[in-house]
């Protein structure tokens, strides 16, 4: 007769040892032996085991606590709630304790999550289209560098193009929605089959079909959520109706899902055959007007091949198209990397900044309950004398450390909650897919496994340094004088704290001089009192005489604005960037090769503009009522221009002509030189530039720059209605101070810096702390010997110096480490940087001195206290 | 003298059985004891645990009895009922006699 073994073998490991165990165990063998050993009754001798296992582990067996325990421990659900309970104890026994340790965990937790979660909803998750890991992005390139689509280039490599299931071209535009109060909004230019592509289905009516892309189809459109709710109140019965804008009136035949969105908020979908026309200037195979593609690719074909072929139909293109194709290729990437390539270094650089930041929250608790531990020896060595094993002990302290991480990681999701919100509401709004980042799964997934992380880590160290030692050993240390041990192991804690925080200060100390250099950029013109708008005159009726004539009128008005000192129109902002960039060729010089055109910025303006601006001229003169549509063609260029172009000679007098060699356009003389500006951004270098007067080349959209004597937005009603007083149907957009415009080109500059900043801190503080901690540890600890060598004689300023000069010791072995790192992993930052490089020395030498003197002031304050120490009172203390 | 404790329902029907059992009761009497008379098949968890906390209140005694083969020689525990627990029987019935007064009427079993 054989009792069921697992469960013999549990109810020995549950219930004590000794005559209960025996008398209960000879129960059940009697009852077994009883039924005759049948499988039933062995089925209910394992049952009785069982209950009496789970009743046992359950409620402490009364009897457990009389009877005398031979091994002093027990097993199981029973002892993980003891050790549960013994925690909850130990951390309610010393509140002030847990609040910092929890306060660490939050932040470090609750950070990483917040950041983690706006990486993974931007670059990890997949984009919201139907199988959006076959999505491509496909563009031209000149000289390598991306560049949009010829429309004919795009039309032969859609016809040759054999990767792909589906392959649609798109473009961006603005119209003007016509009603009573005209709006400006973005919408696009798409292939008919653009939605297919993307796999999106209309909430309402239909998508385009191939019919209403071919050249004197009806004009249709697709209408967003917002805009069919905004114009048409959203009724169902919108498909038919009439869409008016400036442009022309199209058809709505759809509405998109709410939420929809292709890189950026667009509002209406129109059919690209619409633009198509001969006079437009998209057929002509070098004119690129910011055509791109996105391509589904066949299942079973890989980037590589549908690269390998764009490589190929570009290369037979260029043989075809010498003119124009010389130096163009294709490119195709996936079309998340396309979208998130903006921000993709920004978020990989914050994100190694967490983890960080992550990892010095997890060595700073470490190190916090190392010290306790310490502290708690004594009672650590008289419970491992009253007959606790170590693994006892251990496991006392990683449920104590798990439970602890486990609250730190419930209040970090809480804090990572609200900090998300402050950081998306912080982002700058061009960040591609940021309102997608939430709270999800993956992150709060994330956020658990930071939070075990952190107890395994953390709660590793102090338990088995703890648990170090025989028990003689570790009675003897906790009664007398100073534990090496666990000194030793917070001494090497403290160095990893001040190294990461060291690199976390060289991030910020990074990102702050680039901000400060970025800040220090002379733009080249005055930007405060300076606000912009924009304003647009699309639509056959809006003849080149009709925009001139709109101009000419509008002009004085703005400039007879109340608070408005001067006033004047462009074609391209500064800072925003150009809007036209064209090759040109100088008289006067051999023509280099087609590949190798120089390339410049060109410019339309208003006689005043540079003035308004406060742009300086170097040379010649400015435009005037003298430069009308009839009159000579003339241009200013900028001193970049004019110094590649006639290095050491006098630009003035000099002609140039826009556009290829053999083109039409008219040669132009420089009359004048202007000082340079930034283009394209702060941080970007000044292109060549040519502004031509505004007459003889008269664009459809154009920029108000005007110069305030008041705060700029006081203007802005005023400006609008001036505007509208002219034609009704033209809204202002993009109305903002030259200073917005400013800050926005560094956004993201700034957000790094906010970020990296908030975290540095942190990590100073956290390791000041620490460094504070381990001294004023040390100084507790050794108060005898303390007072031994001042009963000899020893000075307080020598007991002082002893202190500073081992917490000192400590880090600067830390900040040693700290620059090897940051050397290394400041190369994540490499491409957020203005005018700094990754390791230069001024920056890495300024924060170690400065992290050297607030680690020295954490060090001076406890050993100040140790100077001060009475021999006699600290002898007798012992 | 002090009062004598107050029983659960458990407490008062394992009591009772070990009175019954006179001086065979053990686990195993126990258990059945309890099932054909009081139609309570207990978990031996429940049982066990039940003895336990009666000893800690001090209502049952053991003696510990050399058991045979059919037990593999483990000890056999003998329960009986102390004096305390004989109180605590006793007042638990008189309690549930005063709670019944006046009920006949309500509660008398339908004939």
């Amino acid at each position: 007769m054989r009792p069921p073994r697992l469960s013999a073998w549990l109810l020995c490991r549950v219930l004590p040892s000794g005559e209960a165990r025996a008398a209960i165990l000879g129960d059940l063998l009697e009852e077994l032996d009883a039924s005759g050993n049948t499988p039933a009754a062995r089925r209910r001798f394992a049952r009785h085991a069982y209950s009496i296992a789970l009743r046992y582990a359950l409620r402490r067996a009364p009897h457990a606590r009389t009877a005398t325990r031979k091994r002093g421990e027990t097993m199981g659900i029973d002892a993980v709630r003891q050790d549960l309970k013994f925690a909850v104890r130990g951390i309610v026994k010393r509140p002030s304790f847990a609040a910092i340790v929890l306060a660490t965990l939050a932040l470090g937790i609750g950070a990483s999550t917040a950041i983690f979660s706006i990486g993974n909803g931007i670059l990890l998750q997949p984009l919201p289209y139907a199988h959006p890991d076959r999505l491509v992005y496909v563009s031209e390139t000149n000289h390598g560098v991306r560049s949009s689509f010829g429309y004919p280039n795009y039309v032969d490599y859609r016809d040759r193009a054999r990767a792909f299931d589906g392959l649609a071209c798109h473009s961006t535009t603005s119209v003007t929605v016509l009603g009573d109060s005209p709006r400006r909004v973005d919408g696009r230019l798409v292939c008919w089959n653009f939605f297919q592509v993307l796999g999106v289905q209309p909430q309402l009516g239909r998508l385009f079909t191939a019919a209403d892309d071919t050249p004197g189809a009806r004009p249709v459109a697709l209408l967003s959520g917002r805009l069919w709710r905004q114009q048409f109140g959203g009724d169902p019965s919108v498909i038919g109706r009439t869409l008016r804008t400036n442009e022309m009136s199209f058809t709505v035949v759809g509405v998109l899902p709410d939420g929809f969105r292709f890189s950026r908020v667009e509002d209406v979908f129109v059919p690209i055959a619409v633009t198509l026309t001969a006079s437009s200037g998209w057929l002509d195979r070098g004119n690129h007007f910011g055509l791109y593609a996105i391509g589904r690719l066949k299942p079973g074909a890989s980037l590589q091949q549908a690269q390998a072929e764009a490589d190929h139909i570009f290369a037979d293109l260029k043989r075809a198209y010498p003119n124009t194709n010389s130096s163009n290729g294709g490119r195709v990437v996936f079309l998340r990397d396309r979208i998130v390539e903006s921000i993709r270094d920004t978020l990989i650089a914050l994100m190694s900044a967490v983890g960080f930041l992550l990892l010095l929250a997890c060595v700073n608790v470490a190190n916090l309950l190392v010290a306790r531990g310490a502290a708690r020896q004594h009672e650590l060595a008289v419970r491992t004398a009253l007959g606790g094993t170590r693994w006892r002990l251990v496991r006392q302290l990683l449920v104590e450390s798990t439970l602890l991480s486990a609250a730190g990681g419930v209040l970090g999701i809480i804090v990572a909650f609200w900090l998300l919100q402050l950081l998306i509401a912080l982002a700058p709004a061009d960040i591609p897919r940021i309102h997608e980042v939430s709270l999800d799964r993956v992150s709060l997934a994330f956020a658990v496994a930071a939070a075990a992380l952190c107890g395994l880590l953390f709660g590793s160290f102090p338990a088995f340094q703890a648990s170090g030692g025989g028990r003689l050993q570790i009675l003897a240390r906790a009664s007398r004088t100073s534990s090496v041990t666990p000194h030793r192991t917070r001494r090497a804690l403290m160095t990893v704290e001040v190294a990461l925080a060291l690199v976390l200060l060289a991030g910020c100390g990074l990102m702050a001089r680039t901000m400060a250099g970025l800040h220090a950029v002379n733009p080249g013109f005055r930007s405060d009192h300076l606000l912009t708008a924009r304003f647009a005159l699309g639509g056959a009726a809006w003849t080149a005489e009709k925009r001139l004539a709109f101009f000419d009128t509008l002009l004085p008005k703005l400039n007879a604005l109340p608070g408005v000192t001067r006033a004047a129109f462009t074609y391209s902002l500064p800072i925003e960037g150009s809007q036209w960039g064209s090759i040109f060729i100088v008289s006067g010089k051999p023509v280099p090769p087609r590949d190798q055109l120089p390339a410049a910025a060109f410019c339309p303006i208003t006689p005043g503009y540079f003035e308004t601006m406060g742009i300086r001229m170097v040379g010649g003169r400015t435009f005037d009522s003298r430069d009308l549509d009839a009159s000579p063609r003339v241009i200013i260029v900028n001193t970049t221009l004019a110094h590649r172009m006639w290095p050491g000679e006098d630009a003035i007098g000099r002609r140039l002509k826009q556009g290829w060699p053999e083109g039409d356009a008219p040669w132009r003389e420089v009359v004048g030189i202007v000082e340079d500006v930034k283009l394209e951004g702060v941080d970007q270098d000044v292109p060549m530039q040519v502004f031509i007067p505004l007459t003889q080349d008269t664009p459809r959209s154009v920029a108000i720059v005007a110069r305030t004597s008041v705060e700029p937005m006081r203007v802005a009603r005023d400006l609008e209605a001036a505007v509208q007083s002219v034609n009704h149907d033209v809204p202002l957009t993009n109305v903002q101070p030259m200073t917005a415009l400013m800050s926005d080109a560094i956004a993201r500059q700034r957000l790094s810096l906010v970020v990296l900043a908030v975290f540095a801190v942190v990590a100073v503080l956290v390791a000041a702390v620490g460094l504070y901690g381990v001294v004023a540890h040390s100084v507790t600890e050794r108060t005898r010997e303390i007072g031994v060598r001042m009963a000899l004689g020893a000075e307080g300023g020598q007991v002082l110096g002893l202190f500073v000069r081992q917490g000192l010791f400590t880090a600067t072995v830390g900040i040693f480490i700290g620059l090897a790192g940051a050397a290394m992993l400041t190369r994540a930052l490499e491409k957020l940087l203005f005018g700094v490089k990754p390791s230069d020395p001024a920056t890495l030498g300024s924060v170690a001195v400065l992290l050297l003197v607030i680690a020295a002031v954490a060090c001076y304050i406890p050993a100040r206290r140790a100077a001060r120490i009475d021999p006699l009172t600290a002898l007798r203390a012992e | 003298m002090r009062a004598p404790a107050t029983l659960g329902e458990l407490e008062h029907l394992v009591l009772l059985a070990i009175l019954r059992l006179g001086s065979g009761a053990y686990g195993v009497s126990i258990a059945r004891e309890l099932e054909r008379e009081a139609g309570r098949a207990l978990s031996r968890g429940a049982l066990y645990t039940t003895l336990d906390r009666l000893e800690i209140k001090g209502l049952v005694r053991w003696k510990s009895e050399p058991g045979g083969s059919e037990r593999r020689g483990l000890p056999r525990r003998v329960y009986s009922v102390s004096a305390r627990g004989l109180a605590a029987v006793r007042a638990s019935q008189r309690i549930l006699a005063r709670m019944w007064r006046g009920l006949e009427g309500v509660l008398k079993e339908p004939s």
